[in-house]
């Protein structure tokens, strides 16, 4: 993390943002409950940075993306884009300045398209350029990710899933937005070819000056490319920290489960001892009362942790986390060997150590 | 132990496409040993799946050559010269003979009936002759069908990596796991004899009745009170002034059903809250239902509103039941029968297959113990739930329930864990190891992830389109690796570790070539920083760098400092382009 960026000025900022969404039963009925995918964020994101949002499926990261681009309303809360209101900003000017690369690259093209049309039609729809200029203009932003100029009059099928990927981002790049959404740009490559997207996103963050917000489930990857880390769990920010802060000094038990999760490809980490949670993440329809992991949580504390929910609190430079009972440099998270599993928890164990 | 469950040797297949023949595997050697854990790892498009479906017989490619073993038994199928040739033939004769029939017939009617009956009969013995005999030599191919079948399950069995896709969303769990049990006559001795279970079944309308009352019995009360109404109504004589408040019945009913039913709704949430392990009280649950008491405060409009939405989709049903109500009034014993009768007819044949399909109990025990043995919390509960109802996590172990219930020796898994959430993987990853450990099973364990092979696998097999690259122990392949496609694989993963992240992440240029690419020599040697001449025009050797550790590769000798191989395919990507590749 470079030192502009963590005096840089703050870019976006979300306020208390919500997004609920109504199960309904029927079209005469009103909603019957809602499913809280976002529940009360709040977020600043600085220009230059890189912040990565990593949580399991269904913990509301994508939806916090869309919402942040405007791409569905907010239920509550605001999100600022450079101090103003994004639902004031005029749509047009506001995708100059967003944009988003979608997780599925073929799915997010038309097939029909060709590389010029699929590319150039940004600047088509805002009238930037036509003609010989947007066939530069194409040609231009191909060439800086990587792709070349003969590319522009093939179809979307002829590419691999790498470069399908990069085409994907070269629309985005198009408009030369201030901020891009990646939302799971790499979860669907070969880890070869991942390596070849992260390291041109990289250098086109380093080119163009971008913002980026990196949404992911894979931790390794954010580790990677990120500077500072956001932990989301059953729509709310659990952990945010500095990429360092966060992976040296997990704080909240559920990042701390997390990382020790996942599989490494190295032997010593292997044969390290690892902690298993036990049970599914809840649904986001009735997420349990008090803090929303105490279900799956090792040292959760009745009365306390399943009755009042704990507020996003910082505890050391930009790190802040959401526990009431936070993990630091002294506090790790208690190993239970496998002999000293109570009993009586032996059918559904909150956690495992291997 | 040292000895192999399953050996694949010199496996070489193609799949017939439009375009010509496209060759998925070339040469693939593997062996799997007695309860280890065998890693088949590579990107994607390079032939893992298709060894494993070859495996077990169920791929849809032709077998070129090869030989796959299990304990010794040769699992793929050839059919001898001499009965491919009589296959062939009798084919051919029976395909004529058709076609001399229909000429036959044709003749028959519209030249000379005699001559053409002849021809006719004449060509149905004796196609029907040669189809016997072409029949007969197939029967070394039905033979091996039959084994095959009783080997899938029995001995080695597979998990697939969907695992919504793999289990049937009509049947309940303990239904679809019994089934696997049945086929493989594995069920313990039923509790009833069959004969009882029929007539039990044909006498069945009578605990609908049952069923019905304990199920809903606000909904049973007030239908049978309203009968009882009726019937009173005509014996004391009094049902021309009854029908008012029949019909005030009538819309009192449907309210009624649906305040119980909403009650049933509570005690089937806080069930599915109990199995699913979440013990919320009662505040979760009137959220879910919507009627908690920050709703009731919004004033008498949206009550009225919540009444209406209550009562409106069961309108029809109130239509109806006041024209039935009217009826009986009207003709009470005529319209009664005829509902009888419908309702009998409709019923009675789902209320027997329905009754007949329950399982035994002591079926249903056994399946309740095999989901013990995968460790899902609440069994008795999870065996009558549908696919669809459970978690990922849970359907998976299910998946993997269903393939241990036959106790087979070699389990194939293929991606099991791919589409599932890291905590969730974490626990997959440790009950199979678990029954390794408890059972003995071997395992083949498919994946493109090398942190799962590190944490789960004994031995480890690299492969790279379509042939093996590298084979070792875990120790042997993932510390000191030879081939320069398992280095740079091995290095472009990102790692958590703090601080040790590298401004650029190495990488292997290019992509995995397309199947139908014809190479005489390595296939990686586009995107290997040391290919050369001979790379281009000679395959590899497998060559044994350590005892038990394979690599092929020409330049092993180059290969075995990691740092400078790395060096090296950095040096290689900078001057690589993109287009080189495609």
């Amino acid at each position: 993390m470079t030192e502009e960026s963590r005096d840089g000025e703050v870019l976006i900022e979300v306020k208390g943002m919500k997004k609920w969404f109504p199960i309904k039963e029927g079209m005469l009925s009103a909603a019957k409950s809602y499913v809280r995918a976002v529940d009360g964020v709040d977020l600043q994101i600085k220009r230059g940075e890189t912040l990565g949002i990593v949580g399991e499926s269904g913990c509301g990261k994508t939806t916090l993306g869309r919402v942040l681009l405007g791409l569905i309303p907010i239920t509550d809360g605001s999100v600022l884009y450079g101090g103003e209101d994004i639902r004031t900003i005029p749509d047009r000017e506001l995708r100059r300045k967003m944009q988003i690369v979608f997780q599925d690259p073929g799915g997010s093209m038309n097939p029909r398209m060709s590389v010029r049309a699929i590319v150039g039609e940004p600047l088509q729809v805002n009238r930037l350029a036509e003609g010989a200029e947007l066939t530069q203009k194409v040609a231009d932003v191909l060439d800086s990710v990587g792709l070349k100029r003969e590319h522009m009059n093939r179809f979307p099928h002829e590419f691999s899933g790498g470069q399908k990927q990069r085409l994907a981002l070269a629309r985005s790049l198009s408009l030369d937005p201030e901020f891009i959404l990646l939302d799971e740009p790499t979860s669907s490559l070969d880890v070869s070819v991942q390596a070849q997207v992260l390291n041109l996103l990289e250098e086109i963050q380093e080119k163009r000056g971008l913002t980026f917000v990196f949404i992911t489930h894979a931790l390794n990857v954010v580790n990677h490319i990120s500077d500072r880390v956001a932990v989301m769990y059953l729509g709310k920010i659990v952990e945010i920290a500095d990429t360092n802060n966060l992976f040296s000094e997990p704080a909240h038990p559920y990042t701390h489960a997390l990382m020790s999760a996942i599989p490494e490809p190295s032997l010593e980490k292997a044969s390290r001892r690892r902690i298993v949670l036990g049970g599914d993440v809840p649904s986001p329809a009735d997420p349990p009362p008090g803090c929303r992991f105490h279900t799956r949580c090792p040292i959760a504390e009745e009365g306390l942790c399943d009755v009042e929910e704990p507020k996003l609190e910082s505890i050391g430079e930009g790190h802040s986390v959401a526990c009431h009972f936070p993990l630091g440099p002294g506090k790790k998270l208690p190993i239970i060997g496998d002999d000293q599993i109570p009993p009586e928890d032996d059918d559904n164990p909150k956690t495992v150590v291997l | 132990m040292t000895e192999n469950v399953l050996e694949v040797e010199g496996l070489r297949v193609h799949f017939d496409t439009l375009d010509g023949p496209i060759e998925a595997l070339h040469s693939v050697d593997l062996k799997v040993k007695d309860k280890q854990i065998m890693g088949l790892v590579g990107e994607s498009g390079c032939g893992k799946s298709v060894t494993s479906l070859v495996t077990i017989g169920l791929a849809t490619c032709d077998v070129d050559e090869g030989s796959v073993r299990y304990q010794g038994e040769q699992l793929l199928f050839s059919d001898s010269d001499e009965d491919s040739r009589v296959q062939d033939i009798s084919g051919w004769i029976v395909v004529l003979c058709v076609m001399t029939a229909i000429l036959g017939f044709l003749w028959t009617v519209l030249i000379n009936p005699i001559q053409g009956v002849t021809v006719l009969l004449a060509s149905i013995i004796v196609g029907g002759l040669s189809w016997a005999v072409g029949f007969a030599a197939k029967s070394e191919f039905r033979k091996h069908q039959k084994f095959m079948r009783w080997v899938r399950g029995n001995e080695i069995s597979m998990i697939f990596q969907e695992p919504m896709s793999a289990l049937n969303p009509l049947y309940t769990v303990e239904k679809q796991i019994s089934e696997v049990m049945r086929t493989h006559d594995r069920l313990v001795d039923a509790e009833t004899p069959r004969h009882i279970r029929i007539l039990q079944a044909l006498v069945s309308p009578f605990s609908l009745f049952v069923r019905a009352i304990r199920l809903s019995p606000y909904v049973s009360s007030a239908v049978i009170g309203i009968f009882a109404f009726v019937t009173a109504a005509h014996v004391g004589g009094f049902s021309d002034e009854a029908e008012l408040w029949a019909f005030l019945l009538v819309i009192i009913l449907p309210i009624l059903g649906s305040r119980s039913s909403l009650k049933e709704r509570r005690e089937a949430i806080e069930t599915h809250l109990a199995v699913t392990g979440y013990s919320v009280e009662g505040v979760a649950v009137d959220i879910a239902l919507g009627t908690s008491s920050q709703t009731s405060d919004s004033g008498a409009q949206i009550r009225l509103w919540s009444l209406l939405s209550i009562a409106a989709p069961h309108l029809p049903l109130g239509i109806a039941s006041s024209i039935v109500v009217y009826l009986m009034l009207w003709m009470p014993f005529s319209a009664l029968m005829g509902i009888v009768v419908i309702c009998t007819l409709l019923a009675l044949p789902v209320v027997i297959i329905l009754d007949y399909l329950i399982l035994d109990p002591a079926h249903t025990r056994q399946v309740i113990s095999i989901l013990e043995g995968v460790k899902i919390p609440n069994p008795e509960a999870v065996v009558r739930m549908y696919p669809h109802e459970l978690s990922g996590g849970m359907r998976q172990r299910v998946m993997i329930a269903m393939m241990m219930a036959c106790e087979p020796k070699l389990l194939i898994a293929d991606e099991p864990t791919t589409a599932l959430d890291v905590t969730i993987q974490a626990q997959i990853l440790k009950l199979m190891r678990d029954l390794r450990d408890e059972k003995g099973t071997a395992i083949l364990l498919i994946t493109h992830d090398l942190g799962v092979i590190a944490e789960m696998c004994d031995d480890v097999t690299v492969m790279y389109a379509g042939s093996v690259v590298e084979t070792g122990s875990i120790t042997d392949v993932l510390s000191r690796p030879r081939m320069p496609y398992s280095i740079g694989l091995l290095h472009s993963i990102p790692t958590i570790e703090a601080g040790s992240e590298r401004a650029v992440l190495p990488i292997i240029p290019g992509q995995v070539p397309d199947p139908n690419l014809h190479f005489d020599g390595c296939r990686f040697h586009p995107r290997c920083p040391f290919a050369d001449e001979k790379c281009i025009s000679t395959p590899p050797p497998m060559m044994e760098v350590e005892p038990g550790h394979f690599a092929a590769c020409h330049y092993t000798d180059r290969t075995n400092n990691v740092s400078q191989v790395q060096a090296a395919f950095d040096r290689f990507a900078a001057e690589y382009e993109l287009e080189g590749a495609a």
